[in-house]
């Protein structure tokens, strides 16, 4: 290939055909119209926006909140890194934008534009691009962290309500969003939810839902590599391939008990832990309550569970019979009579009192992004990642938002088990409410139980730390402390970026960020590769047999003879969701319209 | 309840403005209309052969020409004198299969388009002489160089069209109008098929039209002219009212269509004679030559 001697004009950074290049030519300036308004309506420079505040920062990169010069007003800007340059712009942002380019819906978070930012570094220019979508105050995680919210009942049916107007809007435009959580439901001041993170997203080639029809069946096989795990439904976890766009509704039902519990409601330390969580929680699967589950392949290769009878209206009786029949419809076994967006939209619960809050009367809330919230971080258990593939430039909250949690990297966790809290924490939780008289956000009267304990930490033991500060810090203040908020090592990169954040910490000398967090366990062992989530380090049995699997890919791969020409395999160095790893899952799924 | 499904727009492309239609990137370089053409037909048709060198579907190779063709419309696009053909090509390609399930390494695509650019290869595609390999080897420096071009090309290709990435192509759309209108029986006929792949051909073919008619017209308009000129050829007798009503293309539309895939035949056999073997240049060093050689 002969490079051409113009290279100058190939560098992303030099616009091809500047106005002063036009006009020392002679020709006319079509770069401008008359008014001087820029003609081009491609990609506007970062330039137009004025950057404020840094609002997340994950293993994928920034998140900025700014304000656009021209109408002043205010978006997030994520920025996608180029870390593995050696494949172009990251495969998985590419496909969202995509995605995102084709939605337009009041509840699904819109990508306004893409802006370029040119820089100049040493000898090498670069081009930094940025989504732009925008401003959104809190996600849903982060809002039900933070110990001062409560959700009334009225607040928690408008949100559910545009949630699933939302995933009815996707799921007719044949979209699987395929990792619904809290961390990915972004609301702002003015009651507004969103759905963020097309990062799993892709088209679904099965017939759309129809009314009373549930999730309908699937006639083709897509990977089970999807979905969070504390939000991954049954017929996932036991590894059904043909699955259809009631995952997405499993993940509504789980979001939907976390607004009342203030935390994620099945917390599974590990794939069978999660359906063992599961199955206590709304019975054991049976040929009745879920056809077919014992020919599926199984959860770890588990296919027997003791028999349960369920718990859910045990669990959840304080909330009323009609929300226990929407969440039981929602958590229903049978991922073919699950409730579908279309018909939950029309459930009772919506309909009798309290009826739902408009978004505008829902009161503002203190916002909640990551450099916020970090007081607040351990309460909550660790968020197990996202698989990869996962967001652009997103963390594993989704969004701005990298979480608070990863600090407590502990044990099993019960799902709502109200253990008490460690004395010093709810110490530390006053502290917090005595030194911050920022404005309350409007208290609610139903305080049934609602208080959140922090589970015990092994591994911050002794006092409460400082005080948290009471504005913003930047993140070369933090303290060992304040180490960020990053779920534990396997998961770390599941969760959020594009494709380099699984690497190890100590193996991203590029990145502007340091590198946080412990240190991942399965880094250590040279062997990080989380698009096959391999989440808990604690729990070798799946870790093994995740391994095992990606042999297997590999092997696979070879099969397929489309290994890379000419580039070493370093596992050492591999960065976990190289896309080759994306090409195999592909591959096998047909990511093809 | 209306399915909303059809905002999503999942059968149309954006389309070329007026205004870009009448001025280029290229022609403000100092590019006349006639050569830039010509530049275009040299580079979409290197994509289509790239495209079957590296084993990607039809659909797919359709969607990085019509890339290629949207880099370069309009005065906001690319220039042939900036970014020349057959990187823009290279990296067509590579965004399109990116996209698609099956995406291509930049080993392969830099590969490819070594062996495309070899001289015998560039004559003769798809049946070229066999030629000495050396001729088109990449050493592992010139891979990294080529690697870094695609990829800063790729940028560039991005950027210019705000990553408007989404390409409809009408080829199953076709299929699926023939389907409707009652020619392609359950148990395929010699007739039902050449109709079926004379159609796609139509199809392929228009993509090369210096109209450009993939970003002037939307899906559905193509779908409908490939099968009414290919019926008309293969005498399939379609029903004799105003079918192509039903697939929203009036016959106004019908008729430039039809117009426009009959003159493409001569159009290109005209630019294989105007450009003989190699001579069509493809890189920005030969575009720059060919202007000279105009002065």
């Amino acid at each position: 290939m002969t490079s051409t001697p113009m290279q100058r004009s190939l560098d992303p950074l030099e616009p091809g055909d500047t106005p002063t290049q036009r006009t020392a030519s002679g020709k006319t300036n079509l770069e401008k119209t008359d008014d001087g308004e820029p003609r081009f309506n491609g990609c506007s420079t970062i330039k137009s926006y004025e950057i404020s505040e840094k609002l997340g920062e994950g293993t994928f990169g920034e998140v900025y909140k700014a304000r656009s010069v021209k109408d002043g007003h205010v978006v997030a800007l994520k920025k996608i890194l180029m870390h593995n340059e050696k494949d172009g712009f990251p495969i998985t942002a590419l496909r969202e934008i995509k995605l995102l380019k084709m939605l337009s819906h009041p509840n699904v978070l819109r990508l306004e534009e893409m802006a370029v930012e040119r820089t100049k570094g040493e000898g090498r220019k670069k081009a930094i691009m940025y989504m732009v979508t925008p401003y959104m105050d809190h996600d849903l995680s982060g809002l039900l962290e933070n110990p001062k919210v409560h959700f009334s009942e009225p607040q928690i049916k408008c949100y559910m309500l545009q949630l699933l107007e939302g995933l009815r809007y996707l799921h007719a435009s044949k979209i699987l969003h395929r990792d619904m959580k809290a961390a990915n439901l972004l609301i702002n001041n003015r009651g507004i939810l969103q759905i963020a993170d097309f990062g799993l997203a892709r088209p679904y080639d099965d017939p759309i839902p129809r009314p009373g029809n549930g999730g309908g069946e699937a006639k083709r096989d897509y990977t089970t590599l999807v979905v969070t795990r504390w939000y991954r439904p049954p017929e996932l976890l036991l590894q059904l391939r043909r699955y259809t766009t009631a995952i997405d509704m499993w993940g509504v039902g789980c979001v939907f008990g976390e607004m009342f519990r203030g935390k994620p409601i099945l917390a599974g330390t590990s794939d069978l832990n999660q359906a063992q969580l599961i199955f206590d929680l709304v019975g054991s699967p049976t040929e009745e309550n879920m056809p077919g589950w014992s020919s599926l392949p199984g959860c770890d290769g588990v296919t027997s569970f003791s028999s349960r009878p369920g718990t859910l209206a045990q669990v959840f009786r304080q909330e009323g019979s009609s929300a226990i029949s929407l969440l039981g419809e929602l958590l229903k076994l049978d991922w073919r009579k699950r409730i579908n967006a279309i018909d939950a939209l029309e459930h009772p619960y919506f309909k009798n009192p309290p009826l739902p809050a408009r978004p505008g009367d829902i009161p503002r809330f203190e916002d909640s992004h990551e450099l916020d919230r970090r007081r607040f971080r351990g309460q909550k258990a660790a968020l197990p990642p996202a698989p990869a593939g996962g967001s652009v430039g997103m963390g594993p909250h989704g969004d701005w938002t990298n979480g608070s949690m990863a600090m407590n990297n502990r044990g099993l966790q019960r799902p709502w088990g109200a253990k008490p809290g460690f004395p010093g924490q709810q110490q530390q939780q006053q502290q917090q409410q005595q030194q911050q008289p920022q404005p309350q956000p409007q208290r609610y009267n139903d305080s049934n139980n609602r208080t959140h304990y922090p589970p015990p930490d092994h591994r911050v033991p002794g006092p409460p730390g400082p005080p948290p500060p009471p504005a913003h810090r930047p993140a070369w203040a933090r303290d060992a402390n304040g180490l960020p908020p990053r779920p534990p090592p396997s998961h770390v990169s599941g969760s959020g970026g594009m494709g380099w954040s699984n690497e190890n910490p100590t193996d991203v000398p590029r990145t502007r960020m340091p590198a946080r967090g412990i240190a991942p366990a399965g880094a250590a062992r040279g062997e990080v590769d989380t698009y096959i989530p391999a989440y808990a380090s604690r729990d070798s049995g799946s870790r093994d047999r995740d391994e095992g699997l990606r042999r297997e890919e590999r092997a696979n791969w070879r099969r397929h003879g489309n290994r890379r020409e000419g580039e070493a395999r370093e596992p050492a160095r591999r960065r976990s969701r190289s896309p080759e790893r994306f090409w195999e899952r592909d591959r096998h799924e047909g990511y093809r319209r | 309840m209306v399915p909303e499904g059809e905002t999503l727009s999942s059968l149309s492309n954006p389309l070329a403005t007026v205004e870009q239609l009448s001025n280029s990137s290229s022609s403000l370089d100092g590019v006349p209309p006639s050569l830039e053409s010509s530049i275009r037909f040299a580079g979409l048709q290197i994509t289509q052969a790239a495209g079957i060198l590296l084993r990607i579907p039809q659909e797919i190779i359709a969607q990085a020409m019509v890339i290629f063709t949207r880099f370069y419309l309009g005065p906001e696009g690319g220039s042939v004198r900036k970014n020349g053909a057959k990187d823009v090509s290279a990296a067509s390609i590579y965004i399109a299969a990116k996209l698609s399930a099956d995406p291509r390494t930049t080993r392969s695509v830099c590969n490819v388009y070594a062996y495309l650019m070899s001289a015998p290869t560039r004559q003769a595609f798809p049946n070229p002489p066999p030629h000495d390999p050396e001729s088109y080897f990449l050493s592992e420096g010139s891979y990294h160089s080529a690697r870094a071009l695609l990829l800063q090309t790729e940028t560039i290709i991005l950027r210019t069209l705000s990553f408007n990435t989404k390409v409809v192509v009408p080829h199953h759309l076709a299929l699926t109008y023939l389907q409707t209108l009652g020619v392609l029986p359950t148990v395929p006929s010699s007739t039902s098929r050449n109709l079926a792949s004379r159609t796609l051909g139509y199809l392929n073919l228009a993509l090369f039209s210096p109209q450009l008619l993939y970003i002037t017209h939307q899906p559905t308009s193509l779908a409908v002219a490939a099968i009414y000129l290919t019926a008309r050829e293969v005498e399939v007798k379609l029903p004799s009212n105003e079918w192509w009503e039903v697939f929203d293309v009036d016959r106004e539309e019908l008729g430039f269509l039809v117009v426009a895939l009959q003159s493409c035949e001569g159009w290109i056999r005209a630019e294989k004679e105007r450009w003989p073997g190699t001579s069509c240049p493809v890189t920005v060093d030969g575009v720059n030559l060919e202007i000279k050689d105009i002065d």
